[in-house]
């Protein structure tokens, strides 16, 4: 409430503003390599989802917060959590329905080839895609101020 | 499919946690139904669990196809049983409280949901690590949900409940890390075979860490005196639908949890082999019970009454379970489902009277029957049943407690209880006294008090009335249920001693 008053936070900067453009292509796909290994190699959903949600932050860094969240819809961040949630939720149940236990990944065996491993890579890009929209939508949260009692993400 | 039942009761409210917000983006007010229709499967799913677990024999699903003591295994017998049938029940009855007391945003359905989940998780898992995250779960969902109230207090016992919340839980895990050293396995079964085998067996000062990692970590989220701070203010500042919900469940399913790491991981061998483990556990819940309830006499605030009443209740039901022989155990484990239901109970109907009145504190509580005779009729029966009146269930399970604790000889237990009761029988009564014989301030007082508050609290809902009949029969249906389970309580009670085979 008080931070109104003062001078703003964001600073227009060329040396900021090129280096993120040229950065954030290659954060994000170091998200998504992380995300990938989470199945036979340290790393995973919940870190490479961090990753992944930096590049918004650093965009907003960059190019300013306000501006950022209008460029990235709210809803596609509710999407995308809510997606990641059910594509989790989708893989188990799917095992259930092949007869085998909540996330028997093996049971996909005869339908596509290494079953065990793309089921265990599409979980950790959907929990990737969990974490990265709840620290996207986080920070826009904190960044908003305090005083805003409605637009709470969940925890 | 019927096989898959123990997965789906967490699986179910998740997917449904994550459907509000997707229905959001097209509608503001879908939560409800969602978290209804979840709710609704959710309870035929724990009925049919209750139904089966019953005949004798526990269910046990292996996640992921995986064989147990490598993979996640849930396991259901009598008493996780009962702990998932309050959860659904309680759970689904707080939803037509919620439709009118709020909040409203489909966040807060997003969030009770995972909340179900977690405490779903917490009762059928076994497997101590898979614990750690159910708590977790439920822990974030709590404190999201305490901090969902629109005053300021909210969002600072929400940070308290976090910050003491967490310490808790990373107490539980440092000690499942220690069992994981000492044993090399996380799953109950095959660490209750596993202990007695380690070098040094029970007591192994490894496993002696384990046990009071685990038990502290624990007795935190039960909220044990002196680890109680977080729970008063969580309870008086959330929104009532809130204060009712997680009053009757989150301590509940970890004093339940902490009953399943001491009798499934630990077993009651340990306890004959380090008698100290026993009686500093037992020492603790026995100073939680008096303390609580002499903090609950010193309230104004009945809402922090009822929280501190909670301290010394759940310090009675730990009492129950140290005791560790099967007729006390019985009592704990009534007792611990009868004051859900009652807590529960009492906190929504201190809600309906704060709407309908104003009223907070005990001296405002003066002549409500005739201003609230309904609320004021269930809060009585449901505070004399957590007296211990017969034949309320708050009888039945002290009842059985004060045996098992003659039975082993455990005077210090009777004598904490009738203190307990006594205390119990102190605050409630002069609650009780002060709404039934006590004239209420003159008419032009009272409403000078009433109308600014009462209309207060009905702008926010959008509603025409601050109090819906669904709200109204939630509090009689708990004063029902609290008579009803004392009634019911002793025919079952065999049935509840067979499905505890880890007993004496």
């Amino acid at each position: 409430m008080s931070g109104r008053d003062q001078a703003p936070l964001y600073v227009e900067s060329p040396i900021i503003m090129t280096t993120v453009r040229v950065v954030a292509p290659f954060v994000l796909t170091f998200g998504l390599f992380i995300m990938l290994h989470g199945a036979d190699s340290p790393g995973g959903g919940f870190q490479g989802g961090v990753i992944a949600g930096s590049v918004v932050m650093m965009t907003a860094f960059a190019f300013g917060i306000d501006a950022t969240r209008e460029w990235i819809d709210a809803r596609a961040i509710v999407g995308l959590t809510s997606l990641g949630v059910l594509t989790f939720a989708g893989i188990g149940l799917g095992a259930m329905a092949l007869d085998g236990a909540f996330l028997q990944y093996d049971v996909y065996a005869p339908y596509i080839s290494h079953a065990s491993k793309y089921g265990i890579e599409l979980v950790e890009l959907a929990i990737g895609g969990i974490v990265a929209g709840v620290v996207v939508g986080l920070f826009f949260v904190l960044s908003a101020g305090f005083g805003h009692a409605d637009g709470g993400e969940e925890a | 499919m019927i096989e898959h039942v123990p997965v789906l009761l967490v699986v179910a409210p998740i997917v449904g946690g994550a459907l509000p917000l997707l229905v959001g983006l097209l509608t503001d007010r879908a939560g409800w139904s969602v978290a209804t229709l979840t709710l609704g499967v959710h309870a035929a799913l724990a009925a049919w669990l209750v139904a089966t677990v019953a005949g004798g024999q526990p269910v046990v699903y292996e996640v992921g196809g995986f064989a147990a003591p490598y993979g996640i295994e849930l396991v259901v017998d009598g008493l996780s049983a009962a702990v998932v049938g309050l959860v659904s029940v309680v759970s689904l009855g707080v939803l037509a409280y919620a439709r009118r007391a709020g909040p409203h945003t489909n966040s807060f359905y997003t969030l009770y949901l995972l909340l179900v989940a977690g405490l779903s998780g917490m009762s059928i898992t076994g497997d101590v690590f898979n614990l750690y995250v159910f708590l977790e779960i439920t822990g974030l969902a709590a404190y999201a949900l305490v901090a969902s109230g629109d005053q300021d207090a909210a969002a600072v016992a929400a940070l308290r409940y976090l910050i003491i919340g967490t310490f808790g839980a990373s107490l539980y895990l440092l000690g499942v890390g220690y069992l994981l050293v000492a044993t090399g396995t996380l799953n109950m079964a095959d660490l209750a075979t596993k202990i007695p085998q380690v070098a040094g067996g029970y007591t192994s000062t490894l496993i002696l860490a384990a046990f009071g990692l685990m038990t502290a970590g624990l007795a935190v989220k039960v909220a044990l005196y002196p680890v109680h701070t977080w729970q008063p203010d969580a309870y008086a500042n959330s929104p009532d639908s809130v204060s009712t919900l997680i009053s009757a469940l989150v301590s509940t399913v970890a004093a339940y949890s902490l009953a399943r790491i001491v009798f499934s991981v630990f077993t009651v061998d340990f306890f004959a082999a380090v008698p100290l483990a026993q009686d500093a556990l037992f020492a603790v819940a026995a100073i939680s019970v008096v303390v609580g309830s002499a903090l609950a006499v010193s309230q104004r605030d009945v809402r922090r009454m009822l929280a501190y009443s909670s301290v010394s209740q759940f310090g009675l039901v730990i009492a129950g379970f140290a005791v560790a022989s099967s007729t006390a155990v019985v009592g704990a484990i009534i007792h611990l489902v009868g004051h859900a239901v009652m807590k529960g109970g009492l906190f929504a109907t201190a809600g309906i009277i704060e709407r309908k009145t104003g009223a907070r504190t005990i001296e405002e509580y003066a002549g409500l029957t005739d201003r609230a005779p309904v609320a004021a009729g269930a809060f009585a029966v449901l505070a004399f049943s957590m007296v211990g009146v017969p034949p309320a269930v708050g009888f039945v399970g002290k009842w059985y407690i004060v045996l098992g604790a003659v039975e082993v000889g455990a005077w210090a237990l009777v004598a904490v209880l009738l203190l307990s009761t006594v205390l119990t029988l102190a605050y409630f009564a002069r609650l009780v006294e002060s709404m039934y014989f006590t004239d209420a301030p003159t008419a032009a007082e009272a409403e000078a008090v009433a109308e600014p508050e009462a209309a207060g609290a009905a702008i926010p809902d959008g509603g025409d009335a601050a109090v819906s009949p669904g709200m109204v029969a939630v509090a009689v249906a708990a004063a029902v249920l609290a008579v009803a389970l004392g009634l019911a309580f002793p025919g079952v009670e065999q049935a509840l001693e067979n499905s505890l085979p880890f007993l004496p």
